[in-house]
């Protein structure tokens, strides 16, 4: 029951956050932004830390990753992506050097942009965070060596090879984990509701 | 155009994490463009980021504060592309023409290549790759990773058929013979690192010939 709870907390302020986005994108909310500041910037500044960034890089990455959110707002599609989910895609791109960052920002901006194969639901907001909520169980779940290498690629930006290295593991193993990693919450994802 | 060959989910959760070398993550890229499933699976795989960065602790900010972002919001948000590529082949060239294409080369065999401005990382180049009708290429494997994604014609080999919009991920394991379909050239997308290694006694002749 009390799990049942957190969950629909979870996905309320999921879909709070993203009517944020939104009301930053349709009427250039600032206090909209100061809340997912105060919310994501702390989040953003620890992930960056843990991928190995300095306490003063990571926190001015962070607020250049939240100036990008203001920025790239009209760019959110809320049935495509959660909050978090969003602002995550802007923080890792972010952390490809800066040489490289615009050009592989001008591909990702092209993609995010390649019309939607479907027509929209009216229930996708739910959707997307929805999705999100049933992969954070299925990470839950995970087995610890799988869970691993997932952190080190998502938290870490650690390349496959550089997780088998700093394991001290074949590439294959890296790989084969990852996959398993990756059928679990393919599966998780395709539970019926 | 149905897609029947897509990239390892391995290579997928690479890419949806951020860590894939420049020049996998751009085939990869190119391969999104082309096929809705994948695209699908990336923004799936995206969630595992969304809610790491969700469930992080939070740090303690220093001088950044929402006050002093607040400073920087002076611009309006961005307007959206005022006309959204649409998903195919005329997306994937729009993504070469952001890094440039270079001149075609003639590299034996019945086969040409283009490098692709794409920022050499960890020894991955990217180029295009053109073969005339009816190519027959000789059996190799090869030394480094590989991704080949078809833009036009089509080829086949012992594991399979590739059509516009599949793509091959291979590793060094892979010893293969593709042909060309006789009825087209065919063009390929390719991110690779190290060189084809050549087999049989053809191939052996031709390696210090072949500089793909």
């Amino acid at each position: 029951m009390n799990k049942d709870n957190d969950k629909q907390q979870a996905q309320d302020q999921a879909k709070d956050q993203a009517s944020l986005i939104v009301d930053i994108a349709t009427r250039q909310d600032r206090s909209a932004f100061a809340s997912l500041f105060g919310h994501f910037a702390p989040r953003i500044k620890s992930l960056l830390m843990r991928g190995g960034a300095s306490s003063e890089l990571a926190e001015d990455l962070a607020q250049e990753a939240m100036i990008s959110v203001w920025r790239k707002a009209s760019y959110f599609d809320p049935a495509r992506a959660s909050a978090s989910t969003w602002i995550f895609t802007i923080a890792r791109n972010l952390r490809i050097d800066i040489a490289r960052r615009k050009r592989r920002e001008e591909v990702y901006a092209v993609l995010e942009t390649v019309e939607p194969e479907a027509p929209e639901q009216p229930d996708e907001i739910l959707g997307a965070s929805q999705r999100e909520a049933r992969v954070r169980e299925a990470l839950k779940i995970l087995p610890p060596d799988q869970m691993e290498v997932v952190r080190l690629a998502f938290v870490e930006g650690m390349s496959q090879s550089e997780i088998a290295e700093a394991l001290g593991l074949p590439l294959g193993t890296v790989k084969s984990r990852t996959r398993l990693a990756m059928a679990r919450l393919r599966q998780k994802l395709e539970e019926i509701k | 155009m149905t897609i029947s060959h897509h990239p390892n989910d391995e290579t997928l959760a690479a890419y949806a994490a951020g860590s894939l070398d420049e020049g996998s993550a751009f085939v990869i890229a190119a391969h999104l463009a082309m096929c809705p499933a994948c695209r699908h699976s990336v923004r799936d795989f995206e969630c595992i980021g969304g809610a790491l960065l969700g469930d992080a602790e939070p740090s303690r900010l220093g001088r950044a504060h929402d006050g002093a972002a607040m400073q920087e919001l002076a611009l309006a948000p961005e307007p959206q592309l005022v006309s959204p590529p649409k998903p195919g082949v005329d997306t994937v060239e729009r993504l070469i023409s952001l890094y440039g294409q270079g001149r075609w080369k003639w590299r034996g065999f019945g086969v040409h290549s283009a490098d692709i401005g794409v920022p050499v990382e960890d020894g991955v180049r990217v180029f295009l790759l053109k073969a005339a009708a009816g190519t027959k290429m000789p059996q190799h494997t090869h030394s480094g990773v590989e991704l080949t994604l078809v833009l036009k014609g089509a080829f086949e080999h012992e594991f399979g058929r590739f059509e516009p919009g599949d793509i091959e991920d291979a590793d060094s394991q892979i010893d293969h013979r593709p042909m060309v379909d006789a009825g087209s050239e065919c063009i390929c997308l390719v991110a690779m690192s190290g060189r084809l290694q050549l087999h049989g006694l053809v191939g052996k002749l031709f390696q210090p010939f072949v500089r793909i």
